[in-house]
């Protein structure tokens, strides 16, 4: 669905993308991972045709993103990280000028429909400054489905949610996989990464680090945590490659240890020394 | 949606925004003042004093801030508002990620900007029509009032492509806009000031729209005037088109 060969973009020379490359298969929420400034947004923005690549080629659905945005752009639907909804239009206003732009066949009923996927149809005729913030990330959301698009760019979809909208916003996610759509989210949080991406790529300072379905990744570094402060106050841990080596480590360990399965996030900081943010 | 109506989403999107601001006080004051001002200022104060060949002052003065009129809120509220849009608001981007081509996304905004610029203008053709009893709108004044404001929307549209941050269109506005309002014939006619100066006023393109605007008939000095602003009306179209086409984050 979609290849990325060696996909390169500078900023005032400083690389925001970095010889990036993968491929992706249809049907699957495949998600990037990384703390802010690793470059997803710009890897994003590139894959729809929003920022021109110094180098590198980029095909989605079959469509060369340089020679045929025309092609993708009917195929596809974003959502931004950066709001930009129209602040003075209503709802549904915001949502029939995107249709029109689009195409939407019975544009009207598509409206509706969308609105009520995310829960906002007693507020269509609402300005969206009246809305909150999580409101406005919903009908994000909601634009980006008008075209019941073959691939779906959601970056950080959730930020700023409270936990329940989040939740909520993951389960129309997820419908959207078993619709068969194609997902690529980007995200900080663990969480997320965690609740919806079949496979989850690694970038940190523009450069992809581990590209794999989250239980491999897992396995790269070791299954299992041992964690314990010790006497100066510092959070020690030990990645264990199982249950028993673990409980093993932890036995030799002071009091107040405990053993839990690693996650992303200890994954990322192994792989890359940082901490997600 | 027809191919050729691919434009239209996005000029009403900017109807539905005007429309909300249509009414407000702000809104009506500022589209007005500055031809009202001068209207004053220029035709009621000092232009009592001042003879015009056959006509008065304010006869001659009116056509000229129907112009001005039309040439600075056609461009201004597109420079300003697609400047807006890109940089700040970033609903442009909603616009280059959908299957249209740039040259709609131009015809959306540039009709946009015309609305805009033909409202402002109405409002002063209507002061015009209570300060001046010979003032009478013409088949060709309409027709150059049109093309001015298409002229000037293009331009509108090539500096909110191109200026880097919201002050950079005021910077472009004092350079351009502001010089063509007073020196390119709405105030005094062009045709006696010294050689050197008229070379520079008659490249730009008010001078040609304000020639244009006052005459009855399409004479040959008319028919010069409506080619050049043709030919500034394709070349701002074509460049503010490949501005969009162009665009990258």
């Amino acid at each position: 669905m979609i290849q990325v060969i060696n996909l390169t973009k500078t900023y005032n020379g400083k690389k925001a993308v970095d010889a990036v490359t993968f491929t992706l298969e249809k049907g699957q929420i495949f998600g990037l991972l990384g703390p802010n400034g690793a470059g997803k947004t710009t890897l994003i923005r590139m894959l729809t045709a929003l920022t021109k690549p110094d180098s590198g080629t980029c095909t989605v659905a079959s469509f060369d993103v340089r020679q045929n945005s025309a092609g993708l752009k009917k195929i596809m639907g974003v959502m931004p990280q950066e709001n930009n909804l129209d602040r003075e239009l209503t709802a549904y206003e915001n949502l029939l000028i995107y249709g029109m732009l689009h195409r939407v066949d019975n544009l009207h009923r598509r409206i509706h429909e969308t609105l009520g996927i995310v829960g906002l149809s007693e507020r269509k005729d609402s300005l969206v400054s009246h809305f909150s913030g999580g409101m406005q990330r919903r009908l994000l959301l909601a634009r980006s489905l008008m075209t019941s698009p073959r691939i779906l760019f959601l970056d950080e979809p959730s930020i700023g949610l409270d936990p329940q909208i989040r939740r909520q916003m993951w389960d129309i996610i997820r419908k959207a996989k078993m619709d068969r759509r194609t997902v690529v989210i980007t995200t900080h949080y663990i969480e997320e990464a965690e609740a919806l991406c079949d496979r989850v790529a690694i970038l940190s300072k523009g450069k992809l680090i581990a590209l794999d379905s989250q239980d491999n990744l897992k396995a790269q570094i070791g299954e299992y945590l041992v964690e314990y402060v010790d006497g100066e106050g510092h959070l020690v841990q030990h990645i264990c490659q199982s249950r028993s080596e673990a409980q093993t480590v932890a036995a030799r360990c002071e009091d107040g240890v405990t053993i839990r399965k690693s996650n992303l996030e200890d994954v990322f900081i192994k792989l890359t020394g940082e901490r997600l943010e | 949606m027809k191919k050729f109506l691919e434009w239209y989403p996005i000029y009403l999107r900017e109807m539905l925004l005007f429309r909300r601001k249509l009414f407000k006080l702000g809104y009506l004051f500022s589209a007005m003042v500055i031809p009202v001002i001068y209207l004053i200022a220029f035709g009621l104060g000092l232009g009592r004093s001042v003879q015009m060949g056959r006509g008065n002052y304010i006869d001659f003065l009116i056509p000229g801030l129907v112009a001005m009129s039309s040439m600075s809120n056609s461009y201004s509220w597109v420079a300003s508002s697609l400047n807006l849009n890109r940089l700040y608001f970033k609903t442009f981007q909603i616009f280059i990620q959908a299957p249209i081509s740039p040259s709609s996304i131009m015809i959306g905004e540039v009709l946009a900007g015309m609305t805009k610029g033909l409202f402002a203008s109405l409002l002063t053709i209507a002061a015009g029509f209570l300060t001046s009893s010979h003032f009478t709108v013409t088949p060709l004044f309409v027709a150059t009032l049109l093309l001015n404001c298409f002229l000037f929307a293009c331009l509108g549209i090539i500096t909110g492509m191109i200026s880097k941050s919201h002050e950079d269109t005021s910077t472009y506005s004092n350079f351009f806009i502001l010089p063509m309002s007073f020196f390119s014939g709405t105030f005094f006619p062009v045709d006696k000031v010294p050689l050197s100066i008229k070379a520079i006023i008659y490249i730009m393109p008010l001078t040609h729209t304000n020639i244009l605007i006052r005459k009855e008939n399409l004479d040959q000095e008319g028919l010069l005037s409506l080619v050049v602003l043709l030919a500034f009306v394709v070349v701002f179209f074509v460049f503010g088109s490949q501005l969009i086409r162009r665009y990258n984050e």
